[in-house]
């Protein structure tokens, strides 16, 4: 990683020395020892993502194997067990070790203190203790598998009374319920961390109106966190104690209510969802505004949008479960439908941004184009799955699994990808192949809308989500045929990109310190920064710094 | 400071009027889940807007560097924060704490030798934390001693 070059001969003009920083003296690691102790928010951000990528193409290869089971009517490829152990699995992993942890705790930690100008994060070893947390979640998520009765099997939201002792005996079910909260511990400590860095460490001048969207985004997917977090792991204890001590929190024959499970449950899980999306807008937002060489169109609009659907997330929770009769249609039914108003606007700025701008299509601007498409299309048939009368009718049914991959996979994974080869000159000093990006991104968009669109017609003729097997005469048949070839496309395509990651680490043009012409702070230190971030700072006079020092011709119009 | 507690009271305040709209149309009486969670959704984020305004008036309300639009890099002058040496603490922790939770799966045993990795872990971050402190101390007082010695050379 100690890739050094040479600084650029022209220095960017009015530079002005930073705050002096005390550095402790003492030994510095490399290799593993630093792996290990490392209190650098880059080298802990590196873990993340690392480890997060690997969770990824783990839970990728369970998906494979769900595909390859359904591929054809009554086939046999995995038991009924164990399939159901894939999709609870596949599930868990690709939502608490991926998507969650590789942008708000990878990307964040990496990038929220170099936007803001930091030297690091607020509390830096309280920063390792989170990622050895999130690690032994995963390694406990992931352990399932090697238990004589295999890994959880009910779900990834694991409805009660499925999860109770008597249907669910076994380890497998406690590493589950003990990984996802390790996860959560993790990811309440990261929000802590990532609240007061934003709140106290930012470098003068830089006030919360000229903090990138992206920070705006990880400050409310931070607060996000600090409230679903908490409920889920107070539901898991209730759990644990109905599991091994008896109690009947959820155990209907004793009294218990199942619905509190799913009230609890969704409480955590819809914030979720917005947990695991609003990052993703971050980095969306800032990979379009420095391809089109402009500054974020409508940015108090964008914040405004963002904090609103951070607040509206949190009154969402009962629309996954209308179809139990317990909840209330219309005040949730209002509220989820809401949501559709600041996503709009959202939509509207990207678009404007890109609007008149120079777009340079690279890798990153197609990833986002992309997410664009794809994400406008899972929130259309958000709204439709948000209205009762169609609820009823599309619950459990492929069409819901359509629309979350549709967000999920083609908004925020599509979004990860673009942040991948954003950054990555910035991570390792060196860019990413731009022929195999290109060619993975075709790849994987055919290959996710082969496997997805077909789905939206599965479920509307009627194939409820996790059968195992379904009748040959249905006409499911070649609708499968098709998902199924369309995961194994996906799968090259994402393939494609993790040998890109490998070989351009050693092989990659040199990207100096600001290949796309950025415009926000993390392009004024070099790449890969070096320890405490900054040798000098431009001058903070608008949303856009480093543009603003670079381009002395085209400064920002600041409207305050 | 300003638009930090103003967020934040801005996010308890939707989920107090969501609370009081929920209450006031919930068909299920005995649905008490939301309610309970809502309410102590907006008491979490009150206390946190507390602090902020707290913070914010212990301040006299006179904007720290990062909250002035006009601030220079020379206003933000001095110390920033302590920022600590790789630690193997935070690693021996987080071990602590993973053992002592495959407590919760296999048995209480895991949990107590969990529990001992992790309080050692603390008590060895608490004396790392002395002797960096005390490192700094060293090298500041054989600083001083050089300086005054080379003093005493030139009278």
């Amino acid at each position: 990683m100690t890739l050094i070059q040479d600084r650029p001969s022209e220095q960017p003009p009015r530079l002005e020395e930073p705050a002096l920083m005390e550095i402790v003296p003492g030994p510095r690691p490399h290799g593993l020892v630093k792996y290990i102790t490392s209190t650098d928010h880059k080298q802990i951000g590196l873990n993340y993502l690392v480890t997060s990528f690997i969770g990824f193409l783990f839970a990728g290869g369970l998906a494979e194997g769900i595909r390859t089971q359904l591929i054809k009517p009554d086939n046999h490829f995995v038991t009924e067990n164990v399939f159901n152990q894939l999709f609870t699995m596949h599930g868990t992993i690709m939502l608490f070790v991926f998507l969650g942890p590789f942008a708000f705790a990878g990307l964040g930690n990496y990038f929220v203190p170099l936007m803001i100008g930091a030297p690091d994060m607020a509390f830096p070893r309280f920063n390792n203790l989170s990622y050895w947390l999130y690690l032994g979640g995963f390694l406990m998520l992931a352990g399932g598998f090697l238990t004589n009765n295999g890994a959880a099997n009910f779900g990834w939201f694991g409805y009660a009374p499925i999860t109770e002792a008597i249907h669910s005996p076994g380890p497998g079910a406690d590493m589950w319920i003990v990984g996802i909260a390790l996860t959560g511990f993790s990811g309440i400590f990261t929000a802590v961390n990532i609240i007061t860095t934003i709140f106290t460490l930012r470098a003068p001048g830089m006030v919360m109106f000229r903090m990138p969207i992206f920070v705006w985004n990880q400050l409310v997917t931070m607060f996000l966190i600090l409230l679903a977090f908490p409920v889920l792991t107070a539901a898991f204890a209730l759990l644990w104690l109905d599991r091994h001590l008896n109690t009947h929190f959820y155990d209907p024959t004793h009294g218990g209510q199942p619905i509190l499970w799913q009230n609890l449950f969704w409480f955590f899980g819809h914030p979720e969802v917005y947990i695991l999306a609003l990052p993703y807008f971050g980095i969306v937002t800032e990979v379009l505004a420095t391809n089109s060489k402009k500054p974020v169109f409508g940015y108090k609009g964008m914040v405004g949008a963002t904090l609103s659907i951070g607040a509206l997330s949190m009154g969402v929770w009962a629309h996954h479960m209308y179809t139990t009769g317990a909840v209330l249609l219309p005040f949730f039914a209002a509220l989820s439908l809401l949501i559709a108003v600041p996503t709009g606007i959202k939509f509207f700025n990207w678009l404007g941004t890109m609007w008149r701008g120079t777009l340079v299509v690279n890798t990153a601007t197609l990833f986002c184009l992309g997410f664009l498409a794809c994400f406008l299309f899972g929130g259309i048939t958000g709204v439709i799955l948000a209205q009762p009368v169609l609820d009823f009718q599309l619950h459990n049914t492929y069409f819901v699994v359509a629309h979350f991959h549709y967000v999920m996979f083609g908004g925020s994974a599509f979004a990860g990808f673009a942040g991948i080869y954003y950054w990555y000159p910035k991570m390792t000093g060196r860019k990413l192949d731009e022929r195999l990006g290109v060619l993975s991104f075709v790849i994987l968009f055919i290959g996710f809308n082969l496997t997805f669109f077909p789905q939206h017609d599965l479920g509307l003729r009627g194939m409820p989500r996790r059968i195992e097997t379904y009748d040959g005469h249905l006409g499911w048949n070649f609708l499968n045929l098709l998902s199924s070839l369309g995961a194994y496309i996906a799968g090259f395509g994402v393939l494609i990109s993790v040998w890109n990651f490998f070989h351009s680490y050693r092989h990659g043009e040199l990207a100096g310190d600001n290949p796309w012409d950025g415009q926000t702070l993390e392009w004024a230190c070099s790449s890969p920064p070096p320890e405490h971030n900054f040798e000098a700072l431009p001058p903070i006079r608008s949303e856009r710094p480093v543009w603003d020092a670079n381009h002395p011709d085209m400064l920002t119009k600041v409207g305050h | 400071m300003k638009v930090e507690w103003r967020t934040i009271l801005g996010a308890s305040i939707f989920l107090g009027a969501t609370g009081v709209i929920y209450v006031a149309y919930k068909n299920h009486p005995t649905e008490a889940a939301g309610v309970v969670m809502l309410v102590f959704g907006f008491a979490a984020y009150f206390m946190l807007f507390g602090f902020l305004l707290l913070q914010y008036f212990r301040r006299r309300r006179i904007p720290r560097p990062e909250d002035r639009f006009d601030a220079t890099h020379a206003d933000g002058e001095g110390e920033i924060a302590y920022f600590p040496n790789a630690s193997i603490w935070p690693a021996g922790m987080g071990l602590g704490m993973v053992v002592a939770s495959v407590g919760l799966v296999w048995g209480l045993w895991y949990a107590i030798i969990g529990l001992t990795i992790f309080f050692g872990a603390i008590f060895g971050y608490m004396t790392e934390s002395d002797a960096e402190t005390a490192a700094v101390e060293a090298a500041e007082a054989r600083a001083a001693e050089e300086a005054s010695l080379r003093h005493s050379r030139t009278e």
